[in-house]
């Protein structure tokens, strides 16, 4: 098949910037001996900045051991001493680096004081913050949010997760345990909450998110001006560094940078042939399926699992914000697909490229639900690829190019 | 001599007792005899579902177990890696096994557990359908909203089938789930003997029969077998006393196999036996299960305040191995089992002092390959 030339937004050098003045940021507050917290996916990262603390991300450390090539000796290393093959990968190849540190990329992630873990999205993060709270003997604080069913949720907009309804008995047993959280952080990092503090934070917080937002709707566009090479790494910035004022200067600058290009009609590749859907864990160690997808004419307007990291941001309801963080349609029973459904609809779709993430539980099973739903409501057809995130061995990159280029052509 | 014939007849009618119970499991017979009659049949994906409840108005708790062999339709649903538990239950639940069925009530104890509600509720449309949300913390706040969430429960279980809940009906199925853990317990004890009158293989079965009947007639059941049992001899030609540890477990086929070739299975921590029904309810009251429900059970995930579900659970296992003087651990390490997977290095780190065989499961079960690993255990310990 022929190749065109790819052309991305360019978030390459933003990226750089902010994690350059990320780590500096960590680098001041180790030396200044500040506690350091564990964190996932979807916890409230605003208590970062409010607390000043040094926060480390199994998640996000796994995935540069997988760019980087190390996390499969991590991942065996974590099976050899006894836990589950059918495991997160961001589990296994944690507990690797805990136990085979000199298997692991460096820098390491610090030593946790602590660590916080959500049930925003899988129990697996509740489950791993036991294993590494046991193995460190730090203390823990846990957020038991529900898993969304839809009787008490109503109709959520897929990019703000603002309900139509939402059932207060758990947004109130949500919100104690918020206010719990901020008990247990004044404990551990010994610093009383500053207000003013807390709502300068919130207000980053609610500029990057709105800002964030727009980029994915401008990713919509047509032709889909971006690449998602650049787009999936979003997440980093939704997920973990939300509040920071690097994540607004970038949102800042991201969104001038897709704006443009949506006004001068310019696309990632110059030919766009078929317009994808997106869904499950990026596999970190074969990003440039995705560019190679693209360079075939098969662009991803929609990315359901960076649209999951969004949320927009309240300041002035803080605490009902971080709530609705867990309205995604990856914490909610399958039946709540309406959001994703109308979003896709809008964005003028052919077909989706869905990851089964293996030992995953949350991707992999909402994964064939939602190529029925597409199928149904959208008549979209996919194609399902087994990708654990951080496992290069299951799928080979050659194999799933292939396996990618059989199903471009079937669309055409 | 006599009372010698007469221990050997008492062991033959508990086995076959227990057999009959048994086979209540394996065919439903009793479930579609309730349905015939205009009962409602409520299925439950977790031990930790309050059952007594969905008993009090009116309806039949059925802690829902497949029993497909293999699970091809299964696997085009969900992924093939899960655990066994799951898979089988959706194979039973897509070869329309579970017709019978008016409502399934699913629990968020784990990821497998919560997703699999979603799925069965999405392909199979089971009428009424719950997900009770388990605070993960067993603290003040939570025990309350825990009891919150119990009523919503019931309010939702209300208006789907039109019918009225109350304390009084609630604190008579407290009741009778108290007096069936009671009989259990007892039950339970006459495995700690050094002849253990009851073997892994039948309390399994007992168990299993439990799943799948109304606890009141079940008491019945029960009362005699302890009788019987009181009155028969015990099991002394073992090698081995074995603690089974696991989760979701319940294969007949492979506690016999164990006891076969030398072991006796005299306590476990599966989900499916000790978590099910260890703990009474201290009271009458949707406060009372409550507690129960998050501070007593040995559910694998919730925890004390400051503490770790993993120390609850290693002690709960102690205690267990205490009590029954078991002499070495059967870990049942299914390869899906989130659970399992987290906790089993735990498990092994902490009992060094216990001989202790990890068997890997995985359907189809490579029998001789267990067969033989369990043969070379016994053997060196026992
Ligand atoms: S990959 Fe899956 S199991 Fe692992 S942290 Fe993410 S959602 Fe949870
Ligand atoms: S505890 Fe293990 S066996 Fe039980 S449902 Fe969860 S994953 Fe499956």
């Amino acid at each position: 098949m022929e190749l065109q030339e790819w052309n991305p937004l360019g978030y390459k050098n933003l990226y750089r910037d902010l994690f350059k003045k990320h780590l500096a940021r960590q680098d001041s507050l180790l030396k200044q001996g500040r506690p350091v917290g564990w964190f996932f996916s979807f916890h409230p990262s605003e208590i970062i900045y409010i607390f000043d603390v040094v926060p480390a991300y199994p998640e996000q450390y796994s995935a540069y051991c997988a760019a980087r090539g190390s996390s499969v000796d991590l991942i065996d290393a974590s099976i050899s001493k006894g836990y589950g093959h059918f495991l997160c990968d961001y589990f296994k190849t944690t507990v690797g680096m805990i136990e085979e540190p000199e298997k692991a990329t460096k820098p390491l992630m610090p030593k946790p004081d602590f660590i916080v873990d959500t049930r925003a999205l899988c129990v697996a993060h509740h489950e791993m913050t036991e294993v590494f709270a046991r193995k460190y003997g730090i203390p823990k604080y846990t957020i038991n949010y529900p898993f969304w069913t839809s009787d008490a949720l109503g109709y959520v907009d897929e990019l703000t997760k603002i309900p139509e309804m939402v059932e207060e008995l758990y947004i109130e047993y949500s919100i104690s345990k918020l206010k719990g959280l901020l008990e247990f952080m004044e404990k551990v990092t010994k610093i009383p909450l500053s207000d003013e503090k807390f709502k300068s934070v919130f207000e980053t917080s609610e500029k990057t998110s709105k800002l964030l937002i727009e980029v994915a709707k401008l990713m919509m566009s047509k032709p889909t001006p971006g690449s998602q090479r650049e787009i999936a790494d979003l997440v980093f910035l939704a997920f973990f560094v939300l509040g920071s004022n690097y994540a607004l200067e970038f949102a800042e600058k991201g969104y001038e940078m897709i704006k443009g290009r949506v006004k001068r009609k310019e696309g990632v590749v110059p030919e766009e042939k078929f317009r994808l859907l997106t869904f499950g864990i990026m596999p970190w160690h074969s990003l440039s399926l995705y560019e190679y997808c693209e360079m075939l004419g098969a662009t991803f307007p929609v990315n359901l699992y960076v649209n999951a990291s969004l949320h927009l941001c309240d300041s002035k309801k803080p605490f009902e914000s971080m709530v609705r963080r867990s309205m995604h349609f990856t914490n909610s029973t399958y039946d709540l697909m309406d959001g994703v459904i109308e979003n896709a609809r809008k964005a003028d779709l052919d077909g989706a490229l869905l990851l089964e993430n293996t030992g995953c539980r949350i991707t992999s099973m909402i994964i064939r639900p939602l190529a029925d739903t597409l199928q149904e409501e959208l008549g979209l057809p996919s194609l399902i690829l087994e990708a654990p995130q951080c496992d290069p061995r299951i799928m080979p990159l050659e194999r799933a190019k292939t396996q990618v280029e059989a199903f471009i052509e079937s669309l055409k | 001599m006599l009372a010698k014939k007469v221990d050997r007849m008492e062991k033959i009618e508990k086995v076959e007792k227990i057999d009959a119970l048994y086979n209540f499991f394996l065919t439903r017979s009793l479930l579609r005899k309730y349905k015939e009659n205009g009962k409602k049949i409520i299925a439950s994906l977790c031990n930790n579902v309050p059952e007594e409840i969905i008993h009090s108005m009116g309806a039949v708790p059925v802690r829902l177990l497949g029993l497909a062999k293999s699970t091809e339709l299964a696997s085009a649903k969900i992924p093939t890696w899960l655990c066994l538990y799951s898979k089988r239950l959706m194979e039973d639940g897509l070869r329309r096994e579970f017709d019978f069925l008016d409502g399934i009530v699913g629990m968020t104890s784990d990821d497998t557990k919560t997703h699999l509600f979603s799925a069965y509720s999405f392909y199979l449309k089971p009428g009424f359908s719950y997900l009770i949300q388990i605070p993960y913390v067993r603290d003040k706040s939570s025990i309350e909203f825990f009891e919150k969430e119990l009523k919503r429960f019931v309010e939702k279980f209300e208006s789907f089938f039109n019918t009225e809940f109350s304390e009084e009906k609630l604190g008579e199925s407290i009741e009778i789930y108290n007096r069936f853990r009671d009989l259990l317990n007892d039950l339970s004890r006459l495995r700690w003997e050094d002849e253990p009158k009851v073997s892994g293989e039948e309390w399994l079965k007992i168990l299993l029969a439990s799943t799948s009947m109304l606890k009141e007639e079940l008491i019945e059941h029960l009362e005699d077998i302890l009788e019987k049992v009181n009155d028969s001899e015990g099991y002394k030609d073992y090698k081995l006393r074995i603690h089974l540890s696991g989760t979701d477990f319940y294969d007949v086929e492979i506690v016999k196999m164990i006891e076969d070739l030398g072991g006796i299975v005299v306590s476990d921590d599966l989900c499916t036996s000790s978590g099910y029904y260890i703990g009474n309810v201290g009271g009458r009251t949707l406060r009372d299960l409550a507690r129960r429900y998050l501070t007593q059970s040995a559910c694998v995930l919730t925890a004390r305040l400051e503490h770790l579900s993993i120390e609850d659970r290693l002690n709960f296992i102690m205690e267990r191995i205490g009590e029954s003087r078991a002499n070495a651990i059967v870990l049942l390490k299914d390869r899906g089992c989130e659970i399992c997977g987290h906790q089993c290095p735990f498990i092994l780190q902490e009992f060094t002092d216990i001989p202790t065989l990890v068997l890997d499961l995985d359907t189809p079960y490579p029998t001789e390959q267990l067969k033989t690993r369990v043969e070379a255990f016994v053997e060196s310990y026992g």
